[in-house]
């Protein structure tokens, strides 16, 4: 947290919050899952690495409405300030999976602000960009063998 | 503490007045979620009315067991006859009518004693966490909009000036708390089992806290947030933990009134001066002067008397998994050192020499024929 709190750290918040917080989400399938909501979660995993909330610097990427992708990170420099904290960069529908990409991978590596999110990052660019894709009609079946083929010529007329 | 930080004072519309205040000491006590815990378990229970099921409940007939001989157990059964009661086992809690098991008693020990102490620690713990925006996040608060934490606004904005509750709700959206007072109207659940019967019927999210100094801001505000679902209002000189940390969870929303703020120091006083209203109290110091566990681990004190690490970035596995000799030569060899020879000449590839068999002949087909 800021520098002049010396009571509040990363570690600390995330210690007082592993067991309980509102973005935790627990289930007993698959032996006890552990899953996030928080929005600057990357991989939507409870864990210290990815929790946004619990730290300084955070990277999240979301789907926007218009088919885009929003790109939010943390400024680390004023924690104690909520409503100036956040920086989003949008990418309509139209930009190129390739530019998002770079500008995403380039936000989180970048002047060192958190090289270990990269991968994380680009990957859910990629899975949010593929979700937006609109699906392709299956082709309709081909008849097969000599009375279908008959059978659906006499449909036709 | 070399230069304190400072908190600047929002106006009612939300925007910087341009004072500010220096953060109150009570901020930097120790967050401490384990004392706020079990004080808050402890008086979440001092307001329990006690209950119990009647002394007499079940145990009201004259039944005596029958002994034994009469092939029926030996359970006290209820004499006489000319009714269905009669013969009917009673008393045990597994009869009909019998009375529980361990009937609850009215002398149960409801309430818990807390150390006066372990209180104020817990109350100025939870203050401190309130100041704590992750915090906030994770228990729930919606404050994605607020402009800082913690949150103080100017006194002349109450102090008799805010009565009505469109302008305390108004008040509330400019400082960006309107995402929560929405998060808690969409929140409103009928409350499951009995409690709907006893004056309990919803549930629903905890807003913010407003916390005034009844000196100058006065209590006509009280009146004024009262009605909106999930705020509460409390007196900063009667600061309950069950508000600040609700269900033992640290990080409640709370907006200061300046005054309020300001007396802060005044309440809990610091970690050397003692407090000034309450007896013999000074504020927790924190075990360590900088929580920052990386920055610990990072600085140059610490790395400068660690040992280097030992053996390499990668270990070679041990005897672990087992390989197929089949298909891993190396493991083949170590099992067989004859198959490095017999792979060079090349034994498996090559045939049975002899060519064909030769026939039996006559002799043979006489002896077997018996001729």
């Amino acid at each position: 947290m800021a520098a002049e709190r010396t009571n509040v750290s990363n570690d600390l918040i995330w210690q007082i919050t592993r067991n309980q917080n509102a973005y935790l989400v627990r289930r007993n399938a698959g032996g006890g899952s552990q899953f996030s909501r928080d929005p600057l979660n990357l991989v939507n995993k409870q864990s210290f690495k990815y929790a946004g909330y619990a730290n300084n610097k955070a990277v999240g990427v979301q789907a926007t409405e218009n088919g885009g992708v929003a790109v939010t990170t943390k400024k680390p420099s004023n924690p104690q300030q909520p409503g100036k904290n956040q920086v989003t960069v949008s990418y309509g529908p139209n930009t190129a999976t390739r530019k998002i990409y770079k500008g995403v991978a380039d936000k989180t590596a970048q002047h060192g602000y958190r090289g270990d999110l990269r991968e994380e990052a680009v990957a859910r660019v990629s899975a949010i960009r593929r979700s937006q894709k609109s699906k392709k009609d299956v082709p309709a079946r081909k008849p097969r063998g000599a009375k279908a083929r008959q059978a659906a010529e006499k449909d036709q007329e | 503490m070399a230069s304190r930080p400072t908190v600047s004072i929002a106006t009612a519309e939300g925007k910087a007045s341009g004072a500010s205040q220096p953060l109150p000491a009570v901020f930097s006590a120790p967050i401490r979620s384990d004392v706020v815990q079990q004080v808050h378990v402890g008086m979440a229970k001092n307001k329990r009315q006690p209950y119990a099921v009647s002394e007499k409940a079940g145990e009201q007939t004259s039944a005596e067991s029958w002994g034994t001989g009469r092939a029926v157990a030996r359970i006290p059964r209820v004499s006489g006859g000319g009714t269905h009661r009669a013969g009917q086992a009673a008393f045990g809690n597994q009869c009909r009518s019998g009375r529980m098991f361990a009937p609850t008693k009215v002398w149960r020990k409801w309430h818990q004693k807390i150390n006066l102490n372990q209180k104020r620690f817990a109350t100025a713990s939870a203050l401190a966490a309130s100041s704590v925006p992750a915090l906030l996040f994770a228990r729930g608060h919606r404050v994605a909009k607020v402009p800082e934490v913690p949150l103080v606004v100017e006194s002349k904005t109450f102090g008799g000036a805010l009565t009505k509750t469109k302008a305390a709700i108004a008040l509330l959206q400019a400082l960006g708390a309107g995402d929560d007072l929405v998060k808690v109207q969409k929140s409103k659940k009928m409350r499951a089992g009995k409690g709907k019967l006893r004056n309990r019927r919803f549930r629903q999210r905890r807003g913010p806290l407003v916390v005034y100094n009844p000196e100058t801001d006065g209590k006509e505000l009280v009146k004024a947030f009262r009605n909106v679902p999930g705020v509460e209002t409390s007196s900063v000189f009667a600061l309950n933990l069950l508000q600040l940390a609700p269900g033992g969870h640290v990080g409640r929303f709370i907006v200061w009134t300046s005054s309020a703020f300001e007396a802060l120091d005044q309440v809990y006083g610091t970690t050397t001066t003692p407090s000034a209203l309450k007896k013999d109290f000074l504020l927790p110091s924190n075990n360590v002067a900088n929580a920052d566990l990386a920055r610990l681990i990072n600085s140059s004190e610490i790395q400068s008397v660690l040992r280097a690490p030992k053996g390499e970035a990668r270990t070679k596995r041990g005897v672990v998994q087992k390989k197929n000799p089949l298909r891993n030569k190396q493991v083949m060899l170590r099992l067989n050192p004859y198959a490095a020879a017999y792979s060079k000449q090349k034994l498996g590839q090559q045939k049975v020499d002899g060519g064909k068999p030769t026939r039996a002949g006559d002799a043979f087909n006489k002896v077997l024929s018996e001729e």
